[in-house]
């Protein structure tokens, strides 16, 4: 059947070096189009919530209100085998170790997960759900948010910076790795991955054998798993695509980040312009709107600014900090905890705040095709990108903008 | 080989690492050698990708349980 090391030689191309990011970029917006049809595109934060939600429900704390069950909310279970496909692929790749970072680190990896959980409430969006699928649905308020997060990773990153030389102390002191993965004696590293393939397999078919509602969620455990596999393999991180700019000057990261908002926005576009799926008049509109949020201009400003301080802060985005929990960073661990924690907080106690003091007009939910018509509106978002790309192609030529 | 510094950065994510490298070369004299020793995967790619970008010489990288030491030489 196979000659003797041509599957060795097909698991090494997957799994023996990173893939490079723009590759990731392009699997992720392919899964993402598609999970616009399954039900709705890709997005992260109201996954957190509803892990915090439950948390609190389970503590007994109910003054935050009942919830779905985390099994039955489509973003919680991929937020959660996400991190599992990270795990899986770090476990296959011999790159997954617990690494404990200096506590200074942890708590900064907490802080900037709560101001996460509080700028992806506030801002009716994260960089995934707001920002990559936002873009690419033709959202007004996604480039607003684009906006907050550039400000906020570039404050942040001045405070990184400046802790460096003022408190090196943060970032220094004792330190760890356990059950690190590489050298010969790890093969137990790789079995546990099969195992745990075989396992999310099993309960992926328990789902789809329960019906048709129960199906969509069996899809979204395994959309979650190759999401988690491709971000680990990729590196895939928008962090980096708003920081890098502005620290080592670096354009792999954009460049990456424009390549999937771009195949996105193909797919996206089909859908909501032919109305794929639709039965009436209404459900067009509905499908029109999906990834649309009432968030522009301020609101998402507001929020983006906030979410992109914690981001930065964290070392990782909503997704980004899920696929390095995978990979064992126990600083992530931490952040991915602050924003379960603040995330439902947040949604009950400050965003009815923003949104009663902002004008509607600060807030709102807006369609670019309502106003500019479909081919304005893609066109406008191709220049917005290709804006992009120059800013940071002529940024890695010059350093203008770069600190290091 | 002869290393004049050698900078811990066990533990930490990114970016931290290329933050603390930045930092450390700056203070080194040019032809000195640094040895940073990290446990992030990630810089397996961003060490040489900063080398690359500042002009310092990135010479080896080696492995082993878990920990990856990078041998740079400041320019």
């Amino acid at each position: 059947m196979f000659k003797k090391g041509e599957m060795r030689e097909l698991f090494d191309s997957l799994f023996a070096k990173s893939w490079p990011m723009w590759v990731g970029g392009i699997l992720l917006a392919v899964l993402n189009i598609l999970l616009f049809v399954v039900k709705y595109p890709w997005g992260s934060s109201s996954g957190y919530t509803n892990i915090g939600q439950n948390l609190f429900q389970f503590l007994d704390i109910n003054s935050l209100g009942t919830t779905v069950p985390i099994k039955l909310h489509t973003v919680a279970l991929l937020n959660i085998f996400i991190v599992v496909g990270a795990f899986i692929a770090s476990l296959f790749s011999k790159e997954f170790g617990i690494r404990v970072a200096p506590i200074g680190e942890l708590i900064k990896g907490f802080i900037g997960g709560a101001l996460m959980g509080i700028g992806a409430t506030v801002g009716a969006g994260c960089t995934i759900g707001g920002f990559f699928t936002g873009v690419a649905a033709l959202s007004c308020g996604a480039l607003a948010l684009a906006v907050g997060f550039a400000i906020g990773t570039f404050v942040a990153l001045r405070y990184l910076l400046w802790e460096m030389e003022a408190l090196p102390k943060i970032s220094s002191g004792k330190s760890f790795t356990f059950l690190a993965g590489t050298g010969k004696k790890t093969g137990w590293q790789r079995w546990l991955g099969w195992v745990l393939i075989a396992a999310v397999l099993y309960l992926v078919s328990t789902y789809t054998s329960k019906g048709n509602a129960m199906k969509v969620m069996g899809w979204h455990v395994l959309f979650g798993l190759l999401f988690g596999m491709i971000l680990q393999r990729s590196r895939y991180c928008i962090v980096r695509a708003f920081r890098e700019p502005f620290m080592t000057g670096e354009a792999t990261a954009p460049v990456a980040v424009i390549i999937s908002i771009l195949v996105a926005l193909v797919g996206f576009t089909v859908f909501k312009y032919f109305g794929v799926g639709n039965s009436s008049e209404l459900a067009f509109r509905a499908i029109e709107m999906k990834a649309v949020y009432a968030n522009f201009w301020l609101r998402a400003l507001i929020g983006g600014f906030i979410f992109g301080l914690g981001m930065t802060m964290a070392g990782g985005c909503a997704v980004g900090t899920l696929w390095r929990a995978g990979e064992g960073h126990v600083k992530l661990w931490m952040s991915a905890f602050g924003f379960v924690v603040m995330a439902p907080v947040s949604r009950l106690f400050i965003v009815p705040f923003v949104k009663g003091i902002l004008p509607e007009s600060m807030q709102k939910m807006l369609f670019l095709p309502d106003i500019l018509g479909y081919t304005g509106a893609v066109v406008l978002v191709l220049l917005i990108l290709l804006l992009w790309y120059w800013f940071v192609k002529w940024n890695e030529r010059t350093g203008k903008f770069s600190a290091l | 080989m002869q290393v004049d510094q050698s900078l811990n950065c066990i533990g930490l994510s990114c970016p931290m690492p290329i933050i603390k490298l930045n930092k450390a070369i700056k203070s080194m004299e040019s032809g000195e050698v640094l040895e940073m020793i990290g446990s992030d995967p990630g810089s397996k790619s961003d060490v040489p990708a900063w080398c690359n970008k500042t002009g310092n010489i990135f010479l080896e990288q080696t492995e082993d349980n878990g920990a990856f030491k990078f041998y740079i030489k400041k320019q």
